[in-house]
Order: C-alpha cells, then sequence, then structure tokens
C-alpha cells in the first residue's frame, strides 16, 4: 500500500482514504455475499409472512410484499386447531422455569465439587464426566418410558425433570467458583455463616456472569429444541412452539403464508434478545464455549 | 490436580475419621437435587438403553422377551439402517468440513478490527439463534424446484435450469448440509476467533521480521496454534451432525427415497413411529459405539498433532 503512493508522488489523490477506511471497505466487499447469504433468508421469511396467501405462489417472490398484511397471523391465532398464542405460553414456561432449575442445581452442585468435600467426591464427579462421552440418543428410549411409567408424559415436567439432570452447567460454574479465593469463605465461616448461606450470599454473586451465560444458553437451547418434545408432548394443548411450527408444515395446514407467520412469531422473541444481549452472548460464547444448540 | 483436604492419613482412628466423615455428610445436602435427576434421566438411562437392546420390546406388551443379540444380528443385516449411516455419515463430513473451513477465513478475517466488526460477527452467530422448526419452514421454501428463492437466484443469475434440489439423490444432502451450515456456522466462527485472539501478536512480528509472508504465517502459526480450538470444535461439530434429525425430518422427511435418511431419523421411526423399542435400542447403542470410537481416535490424533 505504501509504495503504491510513492510511485506518484506528482499528483496529489483527489481524496485520501485512510489504510484503515479502506481496509474496512475491502473486507466488507469480500463478506457481501456471505452477508446476504445470511440475510436473505431472513428478509424472505419476514416478507412471506406479510404476504396474503394468493400471493404466496408468485415467482419470483415479491421482496417487498404488496399489499403488507397481517392476514397470515389473524389467521393463525383464530385457528382453534392451531392454539399457536398456547404453544408461545407453553415455550416461555418450559424454558423459563426449566432454565431455573438447570441453573440453580447446576450452582449448587458446581459449589460442592468446587468447594466442598464428601465421601466418593471423585468418583461422583468421574460419573458426571462419562456421561459427557454418551450421545444422547441412548438415553432417549429409556427417559421417554420412565417419563411413561411415571405418567408425565404430555406434561411441562417431562421437559423439566429431564433439563435438570444436564452437566455442562456444573462443570462451566464448578471453574468459576474454583476462582473464588479461600480467604473470603474462611472468612464467612469464622464469622458462624452456614454453609449454603457462604454459597448463596458469599459465592454466587461473584459467580454471576458465568450464571447469565448459563442461563441465556439453557434457555436458548429449551425454547429452540425440537426433537425431546416432539418425542414427550404430542398432544395439541401441551406443545411447545417448535413442535406446534412442525404441526402447521405437516398435517393439512400446508398453507404457506401460515407457516411463515408461524416462523415468525417463534423468531421474533430470540431474535429481539439476541439484538438486546448481543455483546453477552458472543463473549458468553467465546468465554465459556458455550452454545444454543 | 485438585487440593483434596480429606484426611487420608493412616494415622487418623477410626473415630477422628467417622466424625469427619457425619461432618461431611451434609455436603452432600448440595449434589443431591441435581445427581437424583442425573441418576434417573441419564446413568439409569444408559443402563436400561443396553439392557433394552437385548428385548423384543414392544410398549404395549405386559412381558417383554428377551431376545439375546437378535437385534444385533438383524441390524448388521438391515439394508435401510446401513443406508441411513450412510447418509447422517456424508451429511456430517460435508458439514464438519464446510463448517470448519468456511469458519475459519471468516474468523480469521473477523480478527483484526475495522469498522463494522463486531456487528458482523453478531450478524453471522444470528442464525443458530433460531430454532430448528424455523429453519426446516425457511429451508423448504427456499429449495422449492418452482418457487424456491435457491432457483430463483441460480436460474435468473447464472442462467442454469432449474433443480430439483430436494428431489435428487446426489443433490438432496449437499442442500440440507448447506441449509446446516447456514444455521450452525457462527458457533464454530466465535470458537475459532477466541483461539486466534489467543494466539501472541509478537510471534507473527517475529515472523515477518524472518520474511514469511501472510499465508506462511497462517500455516506455520496460526494452524498449529489454533489445533487445541480445532480439537475441540470437530469433535462438538462431530458429536452435534451425526446425531441430524430435524433438518431431514422436516425438510425432506427422508426422502428422495431413503437418501436423505439419517440415523437418529431411523432411530425415531423405529421407536415411535412403529413401536419396536428394543430394536430402536439397539440402532441406538451401535451408534452411540461408532461415535465413541471416533471421538476417541479424533482426540488422539489430533493430540498427537497438537505438539509444538
Amino acid at each position: 500500500m505504501a509504495s503504491n503512493m510513492q510511485t506518484t508522488p506528482r499528483r496529489r489523490p483527489a481524496f485520501r482514504v485512510h489504510p484503515k477506511t479502506r481496509r474496512s471497505i475491502l473486507l466488507w466487499i469480500v463478506f457481501l455475499p456471505l452477508i446476504l447469504a445470511v440475510i436473505i433468508p431472513l428478509v424472505y421469511m419476514t416478507s412471506m409472512a406479510l404476504t396474503l396467501e394468493a400471493n404466496q405462489l408468485k415467482f419470483p417472490p415479491d421482496w417487498f410484499p404488496h399489499p403488507i398484511t397481517i392476514s397470515n397471523f389473524t389467521h393463525i391465532f383464530a385457528d382453534k386447531t392451531l392454539p399457536i398464542a398456547r404453544w408461545f405460553g407453553n415455550s416461555l414456561l418450559v424454558a423459563t422455569v426449566g432454565t431455573l432449575i438447570v441453573v440453580f442445581f447446576s450452582s449448587l452442585s458446581g459449589y460442592a465439587f468446587a468447594r466442598l468435600e464428601f465421601p466418593f467426591k471423585n468418583l461422583l464427579f468421574s460419573l458426571l464426566l462419562f456421561s459427557l462421552m454418551i450421545p444422547v440418543a441412548v438415553t432417549l428410549i429409556p427417559a421417554f418410558l420412565l417419563l411413561r411409567d411415571l405418567k408425565l408424559l404430555n406434561t411441562y415436567h417431562s421437559i423439566w425433570w429431564p433439563a435438570a439432570a444436564s452437566v455442562i452447567g456444573i462443570f462451566l460454574l464448578r471453574q468459576h467458583f474454583y476462582a473464588i479465593p479461600r480467604d473470603l469463605e474462611d472468612a464467612a465461616l469464622v464469622d458462624g455463616a452456614s454453609r449454603f448461606r457462604i454459597y448463596w450470599q458469599v459465592c454466587l454473586p461473584l459467580v454471576s456472569s458465568a450464571m447469565i451465560a448459563l442461563f441465556i444458553f439453557t434457555f436458548l437451547g429449551l425454547w429452540n429444541d425440537l426433537f425431546w418434545p416432539l418425542i414427550v408432548l404430542s398432544e395439541r394443548n401441551t406443545m411447545t412452539l417448535p413442535v406446534g411450527l412442525v404441526v402447521i408444515q405437516q398435517g393439512s395446514y400446508i398453507q404457506r403464508g401460515l407457516a411463515f407467520a408461524g416462523a415468525f412469531i417463534a423468531s421474533i422473541p430470540v431474535l429481539l434478545f439476541y439484538a438486546i444481549f448481543q455483546r453477552r452472548i458472543i463473549a458468553g460464547i467465546t468465554t465459556t464455549g458455550m452454545a444454543g444448540q | 490436580m485438585e487440593t483434596v483436604q480429606a484426611p487420608t492419613s493412616a494415622t487418623m482412628d477410626d473415630s477422628r475419621r467417622w466424625k469427619t466423615i457425619r461432618k461431611q455428610l451434609p455436603n452432600y445436602l448440595f449434589i443431591l437435587p441435581h445427581y437424583l435427576f442425573f441418576v434417573a434421566f441419564i446413568l439409569y438411562p444408559i443402563a436400561r438403553g443396553l439392557y433394552i437392546s437385548l428385548f423384543d420390546w414392544k410398549i404395549m406388551g405386559k412381558t417383554q422377551e428377551f431376545i439375546g443379540f437378535a437385534n444385533y444380528q438383524a441390524l448388521f443385516k438391515d439394508q435401510i439402517f446401513w443406508e441411513s449411516l450412510g447418509n447422517t455419515v456424508q451429511f456430517m463430513l460435508m458439514t464438519v468440513a464446510i463448517n470448519m473451513v468456511l469458519a475459519l477465513f471468516v474468523a480469521a478475517a473477523l480478527k483484526q478490527s475495522f469498522f463494522g466488526s463486531h456487528t458482523l460477527r453478531v450478524l453471522f452467530y444470528a442464525p443458530a439463534i433460531l430454532s430448528v422448526s424455523v429453519l426446516g419452514i425457511i429451508g423448504i421454501r427456499i429449495w422449492d424446484t418452482q418457487l424456491g428463492i435457491v432457483n430463483y437466484f441460480f436460474t435468473t443469475l447464472l442462467h442454469g435450469p432449474r433443480i430439483s434440489w430436494l428431489g435428487d439423490p446426489n443433490l438432496v444432502l449437499p442442500a440440507l448440509s448447506i441449509t446446516t451450515v447456514w444455521w450452525t456456522f457462527g458457533f464454530p466462527m466465535l470458537a475459532f476467533l477466541a483461539g486466534l485472539q489467543n494466539i501472541p501478536e509478537p510471534l507473527y512480528e517475529a515472523a515477518k521480521i524472518d520474511g514469511a509472508n501472510t499465508w506462511q504465517a497462517f500455516i506455520h502459526i496460526t494452524i498449529p496454534l489454533i489445533m487445541p480450538t480445532m480439537l475441540f470444535v470437530t469433535v462438538t461439530q462431530f458429536i452435534a451432525h451425526m446425531q441430524v434429525f430435524a433438518q431431514p425430518y422436516i425438510i425432506t422427511a427422508g426422502g428422495p427415497g431413503n437418501n436423505s435418511r439419517t440415523a437418529v431419523m431411523y432411530l425415531y421411526e423405529t421407536a415411535w413411529k412403529y413401536f419396536r423399542f428394543g430394536y430402536a435400542s439397539t440402532i441406538s447403542v451401535v451408534l452411540a459405539l461408532i461415535m465413541i470410537v471416533v471421538t476417541v481416535m479424533l482426540f488422539y490424533f489430533m493430540r498427537r498433532r497438537t505438539e509444538y
């Protein structure tokens, strides 16, 4: 870059582009195809959700729908066989409560494995590690049969209970509990605080950033999951949104606008959530190696 | 590794040891809530899954018939299983390869700070926030032969013919794979980005002084130093994509023919469509064994190459 400028010393360039600006422009041009590839499907979903059913079969599609209509949404909310508001509520409840359970249990266990002593601690911890090696596929059928025997299929418990068994959060939080200086706890012990109080009032606040990361990714995971809810929630009224979307997509609901509207309804909360917390989410992935899938 | 404070010395007499243990007993209360669910929904199911795979297990049956390894013998002769396993492996190899290469190059470019570099990170990770159901609804329409926008761009920009992406046995897996890359490449990208940012800058400066160009620096500094991240990403990607289910389930329903039926899809259908839980457990055990063996091999080979 510098040598290029030196070869034409006589004429001052019409306008000078700062090398950093030039690099920015260059990189944006290089990235343009990828940017478009990421954005176009989302734009397509949004505009098709706002397109009249009668115009859904246009080719090429109207990138900007005219007229813009919310008829797909009114249609979907009016359809009694597609209780999408109920599905939305189910998803919210399943994900919120499930996440609170996972974060609370993980912090308790993570604290114990980092800070406390008890017989067979190493063995119990090794079992957690061992379970990470086993693909989920193996546990599906027995877990389903257990829930069936407990008469918990088609209830929220069928999501919460298996979620409560997840181990990733324990490893994450255990790492963070380790980093807390022991003196802090000893001081509290001398002051006569109980173990639980030390965990709750001294240690928990110090790992809050890791807990927030765990909260975000567990929530996204539960909100978005399709496979497990598809297995255990088969009744219309207990379904979560991802299962409901599959119902709209399959069966007799092949109306395109309806499916796009459903997909839009399921995506908007997470995309807004993402837009608001993007810094935390991106930082959470790069520091903890967790992801929402 | 960890500082074990538990009293281990043999000199301690029994009464004192019991006293310590009794004092430690309340600590179990911390791990108890999780461990109950962990045993019920992970440990016990692993054992029971192995056990059920030895039975001709039917959901309505009062008593289940023990058939030993008959399920395993049947599975080894099961054409559909091998076909679906083959599809899974093809899909996994394509998806992991494209994801890794794309993610590594994008991360290398995004590592430098330029106007909007953070915005691009946020944008590229955005699809991963969506549910796979949303991905399926978008995917099935984007690849549509008549109305899909892939064919729209393909015919108007490249003047190519209309292609039946999801109807062609040779194209359906690549199409599903590209759909999946769109959805998942954000995570390996961010992981590589974190890995790249941990490489000390002076290494590159030293290489520059020694006369290395950008490409040589990439091959001899970046690649070796990013190997630990590479191992982590490869293993997590492998495990995720070997268990692919929802994309083919929603977008192609396994078709055309069996050309996009995957192993977990076959497992799902065997159990929840045909209610053959014993045979489905056998599928899950064999799939798990394959995955464990490959994961161990990945660790072994990539660890060795991590020395630098």
